[in-house]
Protein backbone atom coordinates (compact mmCIF):
# COMPACT_ATOMS: atom_id res chain seq x y z
CA UNK A 1 0.00 0.00 0.00
CA UNK A 2 2.91 2.48 0.46
CA UNK A 3 4.06 1.94 -2.73
CA UNK A 4 0.82 2.96 -4.58
CA UNK A 5 1.37 6.62 -4.96
CA UNK A 6 4.64 5.61 -7.15
CA UNK A 7 2.74 3.12 -8.73
CA UNK A 8 0.17 5.33 -9.83
CA UNK A 9 2.80 8.04 -11.05
CA UNK A 10 4.68 5.14 -12.78
CA UNK A 11 1.44 4.47 -14.62
CA UNK A 12 0.71 8.20 -15.19
CA UNK A 13 3.93 9.17 -16.37
CA UNK A 14 4.37 6.08 -18.79
CA UNK A 15 0.86 6.87 -20.37
CA UNK A 16 1.43 10.37 -20.93
CA UNK A 17 5.04 9.65 -22.04
CA UNK A 18 3.79 7.73 -24.59
CA UNK A 19 0.67 9.56 -25.56
CA UNK A 20 2.65 12.57 -26.15
CA UNK A 21 5.78 10.23 -27.86
CA UNK A 22 2.90 8.59 -30.44
CA UNK A 23 1.71 12.58 -30.81
CA UNK A 24 4.86 13.93 -31.91
CA UNK A 25 6.01 10.66 -33.65
CA UNK A 26 2.22 10.68 -35.69
CA UNK A 27 1.94 14.67 -36.48
CA UNK A 28 4.09 14.71 -39.37
CA UNK A 29 2.15 12.12 -41.50
CA UNK A 30 -0.91 12.22 -39.87
CA UNK A 31 -0.82 16.09 -40.85
CA UNK A 32 0.02 14.72 -44.48
CA UNK A 33 -2.87 12.20 -44.86
CA UNK A 34 -5.76 13.74 -42.30
CA UNK A 35 -8.03 16.76 -43.22
CA UNK A 36 -11.57 17.10 -41.81
CA UNK A 37 -12.19 16.22 -38.59
CA UNK A 38 -9.21 14.02 -38.36
CA UNK A 39 -6.68 16.62 -38.53
CA UNK A 40 -7.08 17.04 -34.50
CA UNK A 41 -7.06 13.56 -34.16
CA UNK A 42 -3.48 12.85 -32.17
CA UNK A 43 -4.07 15.83 -30.49
CA UNK A 44 -7.78 15.23 -28.90
CA UNK A 45 -6.52 11.60 -28.41
CA UNK A 46 -3.59 13.25 -26.00
CA UNK A 47 -5.80 15.71 -23.98
CA UNK A 48 -8.65 12.44 -23.78
CA UNK A 49 -5.92 9.96 -22.64
CA UNK A 50 -4.37 12.87 -20.26
CA UNK A 51 -8.11 13.34 -18.64
CA UNK A 52 -8.67 9.83 -18.33
CA UNK A 53 -5.37 8.81 -17.16
CA UNK A 54 -5.93 11.84 -14.04
CA UNK A 55 -9.28 10.17 -13.51
CA UNK A 56 -7.87 7.12 -12.49
CA UNK A 57 -6.47 8.10 -9.58
CA UNK A 58 -9.94 9.97 -8.29
CA UNK A 59 -12.20 7.34 -9.05
CA UNK A 60 -9.80 5.29 -6.48
CA UNK A 61 -10.35 7.81 -3.90
CA UNK A 62 -14.34 7.80 -4.96
CA UNK A 63 -14.14 4.35 -4.33
CA UNK A 64 -12.58 4.81 -0.63
CA UNK A 65 -15.13 7.66 0.33
CA UNK A 66 -18.22 5.42 -1.22
CA UNK A 67 -16.76 2.18 0.82
CA UNK A 68 -16.51 4.32 3.39
CA UNK A 69 -20.08 5.67 3.25
CA UNK A 70 -21.56 2.47 2.64
CA UNK A 71 -20.09 0.90 5.81
CA UNK A 72 -21.01 3.90 7.92
CA UNK A 73 -24.66 3.10 6.51
CA UNK A 74 -24.27 -1.02 7.44
CA UNK A 75 -22.59 -0.24 10.90
CA UNK A 76 -25.33 2.40 11.77
CA UNK A 77 -28.15 -0.12 10.46
CA UNK A 78 -26.67 -3.30 12.64
CA UNK A 79 -26.03 -1.59 15.94
CA UNK A 80 -29.80 -0.22 15.28
CA UNK A 81 -30.90 -4.06 14.75
CA UNK A 82 -28.57 -4.94 18.01
CA UNK A 83 -30.60 -2.48 19.87
CA UNK A 84 -33.93 -3.24 18.22
CA UNK A 85 -33.37 -7.41 19.44
CA UNK A 86 -32.45 -6.41 23.04
CA UNK A 87 -35.55 -4.78 23.47
CA UNK A 88 -37.50 -6.84 21.58
CA UNK A 89 -37.58 -9.61 23.84
CA UNK A 90 -39.83 -7.66 26.38
CA UNK A 91 -42.50 -6.99 23.22
CA UNK A 92 -45.89 -9.58 23.63
CA UNK A 93 -46.44 -11.62 20.04
CA UNK A 94 -50.11 -10.24 19.76
CA UNK A 95 -51.32 -7.48 17.94
CA UNK A 96 -50.32 -4.39 20.29
CA UNK A 97 -46.94 -5.96 20.39
CA UNK A 98 -46.92 -5.89 16.77
CA UNK A 99 -47.52 -2.46 16.94
CA UNK A 100 -45.15 -1.59 19.53
CA UNK A 101 -42.23 -3.81 17.44
CA UNK A 102 -42.64 -1.12 14.67
CA UNK A 103 -42.65 1.76 17.06
CA UNK A 104 -39.64 0.47 18.81
CA UNK A 105 -38.10 -0.38 15.66
CA UNK A 106 -38.94 2.65 14.06
CA UNK A 107 -38.06 5.51 16.78
CA UNK A 108 -34.39 3.17 17.24
CA UNK A 109 -33.39 3.32 13.76
CA UNK A 110 -34.62 6.96 13.48
CA UNK A 111 -32.75 7.85 16.39
CA UNK A 112 -29.20 5.80 15.28
CA UNK A 113 -29.28 7.13 11.44
CA UNK A 114 -30.28 11.18 12.69
CA UNK A 115 -27.12 10.60 15.37
CA UNK A 116 -24.65 9.13 12.17
CA UNK A 117 -26.34 12.05 10.18
CA UNK A 118 -25.67 15.05 12.34
CA UNK A 119 -22.00 13.30 12.98
CA UNK A 120 -18.66 15.09 12.11
CA UNK A 121 -17.34 12.40 10.16
CA UNK A 122 -20.32 11.28 8.32
CA UNK A 123 -20.23 14.98 6.72
CA UNK A 124 -16.86 14.89 6.40
CA UNK A 125 -16.93 11.91 4.33
CA UNK A 126 -20.22 12.45 2.52
CA UNK A 127 -18.86 16.15 1.33
CA UNK A 128 -15.19 14.12 0.34
CA UNK A 129 -17.19 11.59 -1.35
CA UNK A 130 -19.57 14.69 -3.43
CA UNK A 131 -16.48 16.41 -3.85
CA UNK A 132 -14.50 13.20 -5.73
CA UNK A 133 -17.73 12.56 -7.65
CA UNK A 134 -17.40 16.46 -9.01
CA UNK A 135 -14.34 15.78 -9.84
CA UNK A 136 -14.84 12.83 -11.89
CA UNK A 137 -17.74 14.85 -13.46
CA UNK A 138 -15.42 17.63 -14.30
CA UNK A 139 -13.31 15.04 -15.99
CA UNK A 140 -15.93 13.75 -18.57
CA UNK A 141 -16.88 17.49 -19.16
CA UNK A 142 -13.30 18.03 -19.96
CA UNK A 143 -13.83 14.99 -22.45
CA UNK A 144 -16.93 15.19 -24.10
CA UNK A 145 -15.44 19.46 -24.58
CA UNK A 146 -13.04 17.52 -26.97
CA UNK A 147 -15.64 15.78 -28.75
CA UNK A 148 -17.42 19.12 -28.81
CA UNK A 149 -14.87 21.01 -30.20
CA UNK A 150 -13.77 18.36 -32.96
CA UNK A 151 -17.28 18.32 -33.78
CA UNK A 152 -17.39 21.87 -33.99
CA UNK A 153 -20.21 22.58 -31.57
CA UNK A 154 -19.64 25.14 -28.94
CA UNK A 155 -17.77 23.73 -25.31
CA UNK A 156 -19.41 23.79 -22.06
CA UNK A 157 -16.78 27.44 -21.34
CA UNK A 158 -17.84 28.70 -24.65
CA UNK A 159 -21.49 28.71 -22.96
CA UNK A 160 -21.16 29.59 -20.40
CA UNK A 161 -19.04 32.57 -21.33
CA UNK A 162 -22.27 33.45 -23.01
CA UNK A 163 -24.74 32.82 -20.26
CA UNK A 164 -22.34 35.58 -17.87
CA UNK A 165 -22.27 38.20 -20.90
CA UNK A 166 -25.79 37.57 -20.82
CA UNK A 167 -26.13 38.10 -17.33
CA UNK A 168 -23.92 41.39 -17.00
CA UNK A 169 -25.93 42.53 -20.20
CA UNK A 170 -29.29 42.54 -17.74
CA UNK A 171 -27.48 43.49 -14.70
CA UNK A 172 -26.34 46.58 -16.97
CA UNK A 173 -30.40 47.16 -18.34
CA UNK A 174 -31.24 46.94 -14.54
CA UNK A 175 -29.08 49.98 -13.52
CA UNK A 176 -30.42 51.76 -16.46
CA UNK A 177 -34.00 51.02 -15.69
CA UNK A 178 -33.14 51.92 -11.98
CA UNK A 179 -32.01 54.97 -12.74
CA UNK A 180 -34.47 55.82 -14.81
CA UNK A 181 -36.79 55.08 -12.12
CA UNK A 182 -35.33 57.21 -9.99
CA UNK A 183 -35.11 60.27 -12.08
CA UNK A 184 -39.10 59.73 -13.21
CA UNK A 185 -39.82 60.02 -8.72
CA UNK A 186 -37.40 62.90 -8.42
CA UNK A 187 -39.56 64.36 -11.50
CA UNK A 188 -43.01 63.30 -10.01
CA UNK A 189 -41.53 65.40 -6.37
CA UNK B 1 -39.60 -29.60 18.13
CA UNK B 2 -40.75 -25.55 19.01
CA UNK B 3 -44.02 -24.58 17.75
CA UNK B 4 -44.55 -21.18 16.16
CA UNK B 5 -47.32 -19.47 17.17
CA UNK B 6 -48.85 -16.32 14.95
CA UNK B 7 -51.78 -14.10 16.22
CA UNK B 8 -54.48 -14.38 13.89
CA UNK B 9 -54.53 -10.55 13.70
CA UNK B 10 -51.34 -9.97 12.71
CA UNK B 11 -51.46 -12.00 9.20
CA UNK B 12 -55.23 -10.18 9.05
CA UNK B 13 -53.06 -7.31 9.14
CA UNK B 14 -50.35 -8.76 6.51
CA UNK B 15 -53.18 -9.92 4.17
CA UNK B 16 -54.91 -6.65 4.29
CA UNK B 17 -51.74 -4.87 3.48
CA UNK B 18 -50.95 -6.98 0.40
CA UNK B 19 -55.02 -6.56 -0.63
CA UNK B 20 -53.89 -2.79 -0.67
CA UNK B 21 -51.19 -2.78 -2.25
CA UNK B 22 -52.45 -4.79 -5.15
CA UNK B 23 -55.79 -2.38 -4.90
CA UNK B 24 -54.16 0.81 -4.88
CA UNK B 25 -54.09 1.92 -8.52
CA UNK B 26 -57.26 1.36 -8.66
CA UNK B 27 -57.90 3.53 -5.68
CA UNK B 28 -56.03 6.18 -5.71
CA UNK B 29 -55.09 8.64 -8.54
CA UNK B 30 -51.68 9.05 -10.16
CA UNK B 31 -49.50 11.22 -8.00
CA UNK B 32 -48.16 13.15 -10.79
CA UNK B 33 -51.99 13.42 -12.09
CA UNK B 34 -53.25 15.44 -8.55
CA UNK B 35 -54.55 19.04 -8.76
CA UNK B 36 -52.58 21.02 -6.30
CA UNK B 37 -53.75 24.88 -5.56
CA UNK B 38 -57.72 25.50 -5.92
CA UNK B 39 -57.37 29.41 -4.95
CA UNK B 40 -57.55 31.54 -8.23
CA UNK B 41 -54.97 34.16 -8.93
CA UNK B 42 -53.95 36.07 -12.01
CA UNK B 43 -50.58 36.74 -12.97
CA UNK B 44 -49.64 40.19 -12.71
CA UNK B 45 -45.99 40.74 -13.17
CA UNK B 46 -43.37 38.09 -14.81
CA UNK B 47 -39.73 38.76 -15.05
CA UNK B 48 -37.63 35.81 -16.21
CA UNK B 49 -38.58 32.51 -14.42
CA UNK B 50 -40.29 34.72 -11.67
CA UNK B 51 -44.04 35.71 -11.53
CA UNK B 52 -46.09 37.44 -9.37
CA UNK B 53 -49.30 36.08 -8.59
CA UNK B 54 -52.48 38.10 -7.35
CA UNK B 55 -54.98 36.11 -5.15
CA UNK B 56 -58.51 36.67 -6.37
CA UNK B 57 -60.25 38.53 -3.40
CA UNK B 58 -62.87 36.42 -1.30
CA UNK B 59 -64.19 39.09 0.82
CA UNK B 60 -66.16 42.67 -0.71
CA UNK B 61 -63.73 44.89 1.20
CA UNK B 62 -59.43 44.30 2.21
CA UNK B 63 -57.70 45.47 4.33
CA UNK B 64 -55.40 48.48 2.87
CA UNK B 65 -51.96 47.40 2.93
CA UNK B 66 -51.08 44.35 0.65
CA UNK B 67 -49.35 41.83 1.61
CA UNK B 68 -46.71 39.34 -0.32
CA UNK B 69 -45.47 35.83 0.34
CA UNK B 70 -41.85 35.48 -0.23
CA UNK B 71 -41.68 31.52 -0.71
CA UNK B 72 -38.68 29.50 -0.32
CA UNK B 73 -36.83 28.38 -3.03
CA UNK B 74 -36.75 24.74 -2.40
CA UNK B 75 -39.78 23.30 -3.30
CA UNK B 76 -42.56 24.90 -5.30
CA UNK B 77 -44.94 27.62 -3.37
CA UNK B 78 -48.15 24.86 -4.13
CA UNK B 79 -47.77 23.96 0.10
CA UNK B 80 -49.37 27.40 1.00
CA UNK B 81 -52.54 26.34 -1.03
CA UNK B 82 -52.09 22.47 -0.74
CA UNK B 83 -56.30 21.64 -0.29
CA UNK B 84 -58.62 24.46 0.46
CA UNK B 85 -59.26 23.28 4.32
CA UNK B 86 -55.52 23.67 5.19
CA UNK B 87 -54.71 26.57 2.73
CA UNK B 88 -52.76 29.37 3.86
CA UNK B 89 -53.82 31.81 1.27
CA UNK B 90 -57.30 31.14 1.05
CA UNK B 91 -57.60 31.83 4.86
CA UNK B 92 -55.51 35.24 4.25
CA UNK B 93 -58.12 35.84 1.81
CA UNK B 94 -61.13 34.98 3.98
CA UNK B 95 -59.84 37.53 6.57
CA UNK B 96 -59.77 40.07 4.18
CA UNK B 97 -55.98 40.93 3.12
CA UNK B 98 -54.77 41.93 -0.73
CA UNK B 99 -52.69 39.03 -1.08
CA UNK B 100 -49.55 38.60 -3.41
CA UNK B 101 -47.24 35.63 -3.64
CA UNK B 102 -43.86 35.22 -5.36
CA UNK B 103 -43.55 32.23 -7.56
CA UNK B 104 -39.31 31.99 -7.97
CA UNK B 105 -40.28 29.53 -11.29
CA UNK B 106 -37.80 26.78 -11.83
CA UNK B 107 -33.72 28.29 -12.56
CA UNK B 108 -32.43 26.95 -15.76
CA UNK B 109 -28.67 26.75 -16.55
CA UNK B 110 -29.10 30.13 -17.72
CA UNK B 111 -30.22 31.24 -14.46
CA UNK B 112 -26.54 29.95 -12.71
CA UNK B 113 -25.58 33.43 -12.51
CA UNK B 114 -28.77 34.65 -10.20
CA UNK B 115 -27.64 35.63 -6.22
CA UNK B 116 -29.42 37.46 -3.08
CA UNK B 117 -28.79 40.54 -5.59
CA UNK B 118 -31.00 39.55 -8.19
CA UNK B 119 -33.18 37.66 -5.99
CA UNK B 120 -33.47 40.72 -3.52
CA UNK B 121 -32.91 44.07 -5.17
CA UNK B 122 -34.18 42.76 -8.21
CA UNK B 123 -37.02 40.67 -8.37
CA UNK B 124 -38.57 41.19 -5.40
CA UNK B 125 -37.57 44.73 -5.47
CA UNK B 126 -39.93 44.99 -8.76
CA UNK B 127 -42.48 43.29 -7.16
CA UNK B 128 -43.32 45.80 -4.29
CA UNK B 129 -42.62 48.48 -6.54
CA UNK B 130 -45.87 46.94 -8.72
CA UNK B 131 -48.09 46.22 -6.00
CA UNK B 132 -47.25 49.97 -4.64
CA UNK B 133 -47.65 51.32 -7.73
CA UNK B 134 -51.04 49.08 -8.39
CA UNK B 135 -52.14 49.82 -4.84
CA UNK B 136 -51.58 53.37 -4.17
CA UNK B 137 -49.33 52.56 -0.94
CA UNK B 138 -45.66 53.33 -0.16
CA UNK B 139 -45.38 50.12 1.98
CA UNK B 140 -46.64 46.57 2.29
CA UNK B 141 -46.51 43.74 4.18
CA UNK B 142 -43.90 41.20 3.91
CA UNK B 143 -44.03 37.77 4.65
CA UNK B 144 -41.33 35.20 4.39
CA UNK B 145 -41.29 31.49 4.60
CA UNK B 146 -38.36 29.12 5.04
CA UNK B 147 -35.47 30.73 2.96
CA UNK B 148 -37.98 33.34 1.48
CA UNK B 149 -37.75 34.22 5.19
CA UNK B 150 -34.13 34.80 4.65
CA UNK B 151 -34.59 36.64 1.39
CA UNK B 152 -37.58 38.84 3.00
CA UNK B 153 -35.80 39.31 6.02
CA UNK B 154 -32.38 40.63 3.39
CA UNK B 155 -34.90 43.03 2.01
CA UNK B 156 -36.55 44.30 4.53
CA UNK B 157 -32.86 45.54 5.96
CA UNK B 158 -32.09 46.84 2.27
CA UNK B 159 -35.46 48.27 1.76
CA UNK B 160 -37.04 49.10 5.52
CA UNK B 161 -38.38 51.96 3.93
CA UNK B 162 -41.18 50.05 1.65
CA UNK B 163 -41.50 47.24 4.21
CA UNK B 164 -44.46 48.19 6.89
CA UNK B 165 -44.85 45.09 8.70
CA UNK B 166 -42.53 41.53 8.45
CA UNK B 167 -43.71 38.24 8.82
CA UNK B 168 -40.38 35.96 9.12
CA UNK B 169 -41.93 32.01 9.04
CA UNK B 170 -39.38 30.06 10.21
CA UNK B 171 -36.56 32.09 8.50
CA UNK B 172 -33.05 30.54 8.40
CA UNK B 173 -31.10 32.72 9.85
CA UNK B 174 -28.43 31.71 12.65
CA UNK B 175 -26.68 29.02 10.48
CA UNK B 176 -24.65 28.26 13.72
CA UNK B 177 -26.90 27.56 15.59
CA UNK B 178 -28.75 25.62 13.32
CA UNK B 179 -28.63 21.98 15.13
CA UNK B 180 -30.09 20.01 11.15
CA UNK B 181 -28.82 17.45 9.62
CA UNK B 182 -28.64 19.86 6.64
CA UNK B 183 -26.77 22.27 8.35
CA UNK B 184 -24.30 19.61 9.48
CA UNK B 185 -23.62 18.40 5.88
CA UNK B 186 -23.70 22.27 4.52
CA UNK B 187 -20.89 23.11 7.23
CA UNK B 188 -18.42 20.61 5.48
CA UNK B 189 -19.73 21.06 1.92
CA UNK B 190 -17.68 22.36 -1.02
CA UNK B 191 -19.73 24.74 -2.70
CA UNK B 192 -17.22 26.44 -4.92
CA UNK B 193 -16.56 22.86 -7.01
CA UNK B 194 -20.51 22.32 -6.88
CA UNK B 195 -21.43 25.39 -8.84
CA UNK B 196 -18.22 25.69 -10.83
CA UNK B 197 -18.93 22.31 -12.35
CA UNK B 198 -22.63 21.52 -11.92
CA UNK B 199 -23.98 25.22 -12.35
CA UNK B 200 -27.63 24.83 -10.36
CA UNK B 201 -27.31 23.25 -7.32
CA UNK B 202 -29.48 19.94 -8.98
CA UNK B 203 -32.68 19.16 -7.01
CA UNK B 204 -31.50 15.34 -6.91
CA UNK B 205 -29.20 16.81 -3.58
CA UNK B 206 -32.10 18.27 -2.35
CA UNK B 207 -34.16 15.23 -2.40
CA UNK B 208 -30.91 13.77 -0.63
CA UNK B 209 -30.89 16.25 1.97
CA UNK B 210 -34.55 15.54 2.31
CA UNK B 211 -34.38 12.00 3.05
CA UNK B 212 -32.08 11.82 5.57
CA UNK B 213 -34.00 14.19 7.70
CA UNK B 214 -36.29 11.44 9.17
CA UNK B 215 -35.28 8.32 6.96
CA UNK B 216 -37.64 5.80 8.56
CA UNK B 217 -40.61 7.73 9.25
CA UNK B 218 -40.47 9.57 5.86
CA UNK B 219 -38.91 6.86 3.92
CA UNK B 220 -41.14 3.64 5.49
CA UNK B 221 -43.66 4.45 8.32
CA UNK B 222 -45.23 7.19 6.30
CA UNK B 223 -45.81 4.82 2.83
CA UNK B 224 -47.02 2.08 5.08
CA UNK B 225 -49.66 3.92 6.65
CA UNK B 226 -50.97 5.63 3.03
CA UNK B 227 -51.59 1.85 1.64
CA UNK B 228 -53.14 1.13 5.00
CA UNK B 229 -55.46 3.79 4.50
CA UNK B 230 -56.45 3.38 1.18
CA UNK B 231 -59.64 3.19 1.45
CA UNK B 232 -59.82 6.60 3.29
CA UNK B 233 -60.42 8.90 0.25
CA UNK B 234 -59.32 11.99 2.28
CA UNK B 235 -56.22 10.91 3.82
CA UNK B 236 -55.45 9.93 0.10
CA UNK B 237 -56.26 12.73 -1.60
CA UNK B 238 -54.39 14.77 1.23
CA UNK B 239 -51.03 12.45 1.13
CA UNK B 240 -50.98 12.54 -2.71
CA UNK B 241 -50.90 16.32 -2.91
CA UNK B 242 -47.81 16.21 -0.64
CA UNK B 243 -45.85 13.54 -2.04
CA UNK B 244 -46.58 15.60 -5.28
CA UNK B 245 -45.45 18.87 -3.93
CA UNK B 246 -42.27 17.42 -2.03
CA UNK B 247 -40.90 15.75 -5.67
CA UNK B 248 -41.52 19.29 -7.43
CA UNK B 249 -38.16 20.58 -6.41
CA UNK B 250 -36.67 23.20 -8.94
CA UNK B 251 -32.78 23.53 -8.90
CA UNK B 252 -31.68 26.91 -6.96
CA UNK B 253 -29.68 28.66 -9.07
CA UNK B 254 -25.57 28.18 -8.35
CA UNK B 255 -24.58 31.66 -7.34
CA UNK B 256 -27.35 32.36 -4.73
CA UNK B 257 -26.80 28.35 -3.47
CA UNK B 258 -23.07 29.39 -3.05
CA UNK B 259 -23.68 32.48 -1.22
CA UNK B 260 -26.43 30.64 0.58
CA UNK B 261 -24.31 28.10 2.09
CA UNK B 262 -21.00 30.16 2.42
CA UNK B 263 -23.23 33.23 3.94
CA UNK B 264 -25.54 31.22 6.59
CA UNK B 265 -24.15 28.08 7.19
CA UNK B 266 -20.40 28.00 6.64
CA UNK B 267 -19.46 32.06 7.99
CA UNK B 268 -22.75 33.00 9.42
CA UNK B 269 -22.59 36.40 8.14
CA UNK B 270 -26.07 37.52 8.25
CA UNK B 271 -26.93 37.53 12.19
CA UNK B 272 -23.32 38.99 12.32
CA UNK B 273 -24.46 41.64 10.34
CA UNK B 274 -21.87 41.17 8.07
CA UNK B 275 -23.47 40.10 4.59
CA UNK B 276 -23.05 42.07 1.63
CA UNK B 277 -25.52 42.36 -0.89
CA UNK B 278 -25.37 43.77 -4.39
CA UNK B 279 -22.56 46.00 -2.49
CA UNK B 280 -24.16 47.19 0.50
CA UNK B 281 -24.05 45.62 3.86
CA UNK B 282 -27.25 43.78 5.41
CA UNK B 283 -27.97 45.06 9.05
CA UNK B 284 -30.37 43.13 11.12
CA UNK B 285 -30.36 46.03 12.83
CA UNK B 286 -31.95 47.96 10.21
CA UNK B 287 -35.44 46.26 10.65
CA UNK B 288 -37.43 48.81 12.68
CA UNK B 289 -40.27 47.96 11.77
CA UNK B 290 -42.88 45.82 13.78
CA UNK B 291 -41.91 41.73 13.25
CA UNK B 292 -43.41 38.90 13.91
CA UNK B 293 -41.38 35.35 14.27
CA UNK B 294 -43.11 32.04 13.79
CA UNK B 295 -40.96 29.23 14.83
CA UNK B 296 -42.04 25.95 15.23
CA UNK B 297 -40.78 23.50 17.88
CA UNK B 298 -40.89 20.40 15.74
CA UNK B 299 -39.25 21.89 12.79
CA UNK B 300 -36.41 19.42 11.66
CA UNK B 301 -35.53 21.30 8.64
CA UNK B 302 -34.89 24.78 10.19
CA UNK B 303 -34.21 24.48 14.19
CA UNK B 304 -35.96 26.79 16.12
CA UNK B 305 -32.55 27.70 17.47
CA UNK B 306 -31.61 28.86 13.73
CA UNK B 307 -34.71 31.21 13.36
CA UNK B 308 -35.25 32.71 17.28
CA UNK B 309 -32.30 35.07 16.85
CA UNK B 310 -33.72 37.45 14.25
CA UNK B 311 -36.26 38.20 16.97
CA UNK B 312 -33.08 39.57 19.48
CA UNK B 313 -31.26 40.79 16.58
CA UNK B 314 -33.63 43.70 15.44
CA UNK B 315 -34.19 46.85 16.73
CA UNK B 316 -37.96 47.17 16.43
CA UNK B 317 -39.56 47.49 19.44
CA UNK B 318 -43.00 46.17 17.95
CA UNK B 319 -41.83 42.94 17.92
CA UNK B 320 -43.30 39.33 18.91
CA UNK B 321 -41.76 36.13 19.07
CA UNK B 322 -44.37 32.92 18.77
CA UNK B 323 -42.99 28.92 19.00
CA UNK B 324 -45.80 26.67 17.59
CA UNK B 325 -46.05 23.25 18.75
CA UNK B 326 -45.74 21.49 15.33
CA UNK B 327 -43.50 21.13 12.62
CA UNK B 328 -42.03 22.66 9.83
CA UNK B 329 -45.06 22.31 7.27
CA UNK B 330 -47.50 21.99 9.56
CA UNK B 331 -46.97 25.70 10.27
CA UNK B 332 -48.23 26.49 7.53
CA UNK B 333 -50.36 23.39 6.16
CA UNK B 334 -52.44 21.92 8.65
CA UNK B 335 -55.83 21.78 10.95
CA UNK B 336 -53.57 23.13 13.84
CA UNK B 337 -52.59 26.33 11.05
CA UNK B 338 -55.74 27.06 10.47
CA UNK B 339 -56.80 26.78 13.99
CA UNK B 340 -54.18 28.46 15.73
CA UNK B 341 -51.23 29.94 13.52
CA UNK B 342 -53.19 32.12 10.61
CA UNK B 343 -55.93 33.52 13.33
CA UNK B 344 -52.98 34.95 15.76
CA UNK B 345 -51.31 36.53 12.56
CA UNK B 346 -54.47 37.50 11.07
CA UNK B 347 -55.08 39.07 13.97
CA UNK B 348 -51.18 41.13 14.85
CA UNK B 349 -51.53 42.15 10.95
CA UNK B 350 -54.67 43.71 10.57
CA UNK B 351 -53.92 45.52 14.03
CA UNK B 352 -51.15 46.95 11.82
CA UNK B 353 -52.03 47.48 8.18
Amino acid sequence: MENEPGITDYYKKTAMFWSDMIAMMSSKPTTLSSVGPLRTLSSNLKKITAELTEANKEIVEFNNFLIEYYKQLADTWSNAQKEVTSKSTKIPQNEEGTEAYKRVWIDIFENNFTGLFDSKKFSENYNGLISKELELLKRWNAVTDVMLKSANLPTKQEIEEIYEEIHALKNRIFKLELDKKKSEKNDRK
Amino acid sequence: MTENKFDAKIIGEFLNLGRNLAEAPMKASVPHEVKIGSTQFDIVYKEDKMRLLHFKPLTSKQIKTPLLISYAIVNRYHIFDIDPKKSWVKNLLEQGFDLYLIDWGTPTKIDKFLGFNEYVNGYMDNCVDYICDESDVDKISIQGYCTGGTLATVYSSLHPERVKNLIATAPVIDGWKDTTVVSNIAKFFDVDKLVDTVGNMPPEFIYYCFSILKPFEQGVEKYLKFFNNIDNEKFVDSFLKIEKWLDETPPIPGELFRQWIKGIYQDNLLIKNKMSVGGRLVSLENLNMPIFTQVAVGDHLVSPECSMPLHYAVSSTDKILKLYPTGHVGMIASSFSQKTVLPELGQWLKERS
